[in-house]
């Protein structure tokens, strides 16, 4: 080949990656962020990314868009290797017009997810733009809606990761509520449907970009991320972490990583770590750790409805997604925050087949005006959907309390728990004993003549009867009570035995959950 | 004039019950409430004659307001007036759903005004601290 040929592809490729130019890159820089190809290099197993499409430009005429250059169209796309496995990303660059999102930029985007759908290979969108390329009008929004679209279809087929590196604004904030993770990155990562400008100039509100869509307000208050990080290379790493969780799609299982931790290693400490007085709290997190092969438990949304805790671990080096109620916060009270983070992680483990853990000690949905106004029935009604419609492997731990309804929500026999483990410590009952002695008895209590003794007596006479597991083991809604410090043994040994498990749905277009 | 036996921990009350118009009933109630709902931070933002919550919400202006994430009972205060705290610090102790739930500050700084007894009834969303 000529060597002019050779030179010209180079001097081609070369400018290409170039992205919006020295200066553009500078400024990203200063702003603590990464370019687009960077990124990349960071995401992926080192030197494995291969880019696609680098030569597409858009063909924008008007507003004297057909002078400007836009290399790569403002997004990075292509695929690579994370720890070895084959997966699929687009990044934009927020150093070619903004990041901002035209037809072929669109294009490219759109052909990201359709070759992952194909390949069955996790797709990661790195977001950082400034919303649709205005000069290319309606074609950009059609582009926003070709990708809403295929998000909409890759759901459930491969893991979609969207991570915030940058503004992402308008309609743009709905290609990542579609997709299953979102991470972000505290203080330079922005999400909003309509900014400070816009809400100061219509409702007269005064809030700062970070305050209405920064990485804390979206992880702790609005419960639309899942993730926060300090640093851009802190959220590669734990995206890594996390896609190591997580089978490429809805057909494998999450690969298995060996590990030494003992399979009947015995933790005498999980026998006192009830507090004698069933009123005190105590971190269920630890719990969580000591049952997690090398105490390595990765949480899902740490900042949002701390009262219920999600996360993946790995139990016998299987992913294990876990639910668990958290005393220490609203006593571990179910409420509409809390179900809705809990159903989406274990639609999300369903989904891809990941087996689900739940440690149960739960007092009830949380009462008040707020809670009732709020819809918690349809909320609360997520969880039990979730859990009904889930087909992996289920065990539910039942560690204390376990009252009404729900005790039916966190995954009870009835709602399709392959098996139920309780803790001697377990109460399954309809209320706490205090509160339901002081309606069954009531009449006695009245009758009495010294009722406070009465109801003391008769409190304590519904403890020994209800307040235990042995009840519900009586009627095989509980299959087994164990000693708390074989608790990982019994769990390594119950998810190998339902492995193989089938379930059979009726057939239907798709259930129709509440929302 | 209607009459009612109640019973309020296992003692029967017997309890004769007027109906009044809108008017009078509100105002011997409101008026113990509003007292220690309004303490030394509020004056100059919220008039005292404003709905007492409002007030309680109010107090925070120089502070941050720990809040009351469901209602119960307070059991125990941890801290005093003028004390130092950091972010996760037990403030006090709020029994409610059967669970004696440690409340804990959510920033660094120095307890401002504690605007609840042991032993109070509070409402979610109630200022119990604040913390400036």
């Amino acid at each position: 080949m000529a060597i002019d040929k050779l030179q010209d592809l180079f001097d081609r490729k070369a400018k290409i990656q170039s992205g919006g130019g020295e200066k553009a890159i500078e400024k990203q820089h200063a702003k603590g962020k990464n370019t687009a190809r960077e990124r990349m290099n960071m995401l992926f197993d080192e030197s494995s990314f291969v880019e696609l499409d680098m030569f597409v430009k858009h063909r924008g005429v008007n507003f004297g868009l057909d002078k400007k250059e836009a290399h790569a169209d403002g997004v990075v796309a292509g695929y690579g290797k994370i720890n070895g496995r084959l997966v699929y990303a687009y990044s934009q660059d927020f150093t070619v017009l903004g990041g901002s999102l035209g037809e072929m930029h669109a294009n490219k985007i759109v052909k990201v997810l359709d070759n992952a759908m194909k390949m069955g290979a996790p797709v990661i969108g790195i977001n950082d733009s400034g919303g649709a390329r205005i000069q290319e009008a309606v074609d950009a929004l059609s582009g926003y809606g070709k990708i809403f679209y295929k998000n909409t279809l890759a759901s459930g087929v491969i893991p979609q990761i969207s991570v915030i590196m940058g503004p992402c604004a308008g309609g743009a904030v709905y290609s990542p509520a579609l997709t299953d993770f979102i991470f972000m990155v505290d203080k330079t990562s922005k999400m909003f449907i309509t900014g400070p400008q816009v809400i100061q100039a219509v409702t007269g509100e005064i809030v700062s970009a970070e305050e209405l869509g920064g990485g804390l307000t979206h992880n702790a208050k609005s419960g639309v991320a899942h993730y926060l990080t300090n640093s851009e290379e802190e959220c590669f790493s734990e995206i890594r972490r996390l896609i190591d969780f997580l089978p490429s799609n809805n057909l494998e299982v999450a690969p298995t990583v060996p590990t030494n931790d003992d399979i009947n290693r015995k933790n005498i400490e999980l026998n006192d770590i009830i507090p004698a007085n069933p009123n005190k709290p105590y971190e269920i997190k630890d719990v969580i750790k000591i049952l997690a092969d090398d105490g390595d438990f990765f949480e899902y949304q740490e900042k949002f409805a701390k009262n219920i805790v999600t996360g993946f671990i790995r139990i016998n080096g299987k992913s294990i997604g876990v639910v668990a109620n958290q005393p220490k916060i609203l006593a571990g009270c179910l409420d509409i925050n809390a179900s809705d983070k809990a159903a989406k992680f274990v639609r999300t483990c369903d989904v891809f087949n990941v087996p689900i853990l739940t440690l149960e000690d739960v007092p009830g949905f949380l009462p008040g005006t707020t809670q009732e106004f709020g819809g918690i029935i349809r909320h609360g009604a997520k969880l039990l959907y979730a859990y009904s419609e889930a087909t992996v492997p289920l065990i539910t731990v039942i560690l204390r309390k376990a009252y009404g309804g729900s005790y039916l929500a966190m995954c009870s026999k009835e709602l399709g728990a392959d098996l139920v483990l309780a803790w001697p410590t377990a109460e399954v009952a309809v209320m706490g004993a205090k509160g339901a002695a002081n309606i069954i008895f009531r009449r006695d209590i009245g009758d009495s003549e010294n009722p406070e003794e009465t109801r003391k007596q008769k409190i304590a006479e519904y403890e020994d009867e209800f307040a235990t597991p042995y009840k519900a083991a009586e009627r095989g809604f509980v299959d087994d009570v164990i000693e708390p410090s074989t608790t990982r043994a019994r769990l390594v040994d119950a998810f190998d035995m339902l492995s193989s498990k089938t379930v059979n749905h009726p057939n239907k277009k798709h259930g129709n959950i509440p929302l | 004039m209607k009459k009612f036996r109640i019973s309020v921990n296992g003692n029967s009350y017997d309890v004769e019950v007027e109906e009044l118009g809108n008017g009078a009933s509100s105002a011997p109630v409101a008026a113990p409430v509003a007292a220690p709902a309004a303490p030394k931070a509020a004056p100059k933002k919220a008039a005292p004659k404003a709905a007492p919550k409002k007030a309680a919400k109010a107090a925070p202006a120089g502070g941050h307001g720990i809040e009351a994430p469901m209602p119960g009972t307070i059991l125990s205060l941890k801290v005093a007036e003028g004390d130092t705290v950091s972010s996760g610090d037990v403030l006090l102790v709020l029994e409610a759903m059967k669970m004696e739930n440690e409340i804990a500050s959510d920033v660094d700084g120095v307890v401002k005004a504690i605007n609840i007894n042991n032993g109070d009834s509070v409402d979610s969303g109630e200022v119990l601290v604040v913390i400036a």
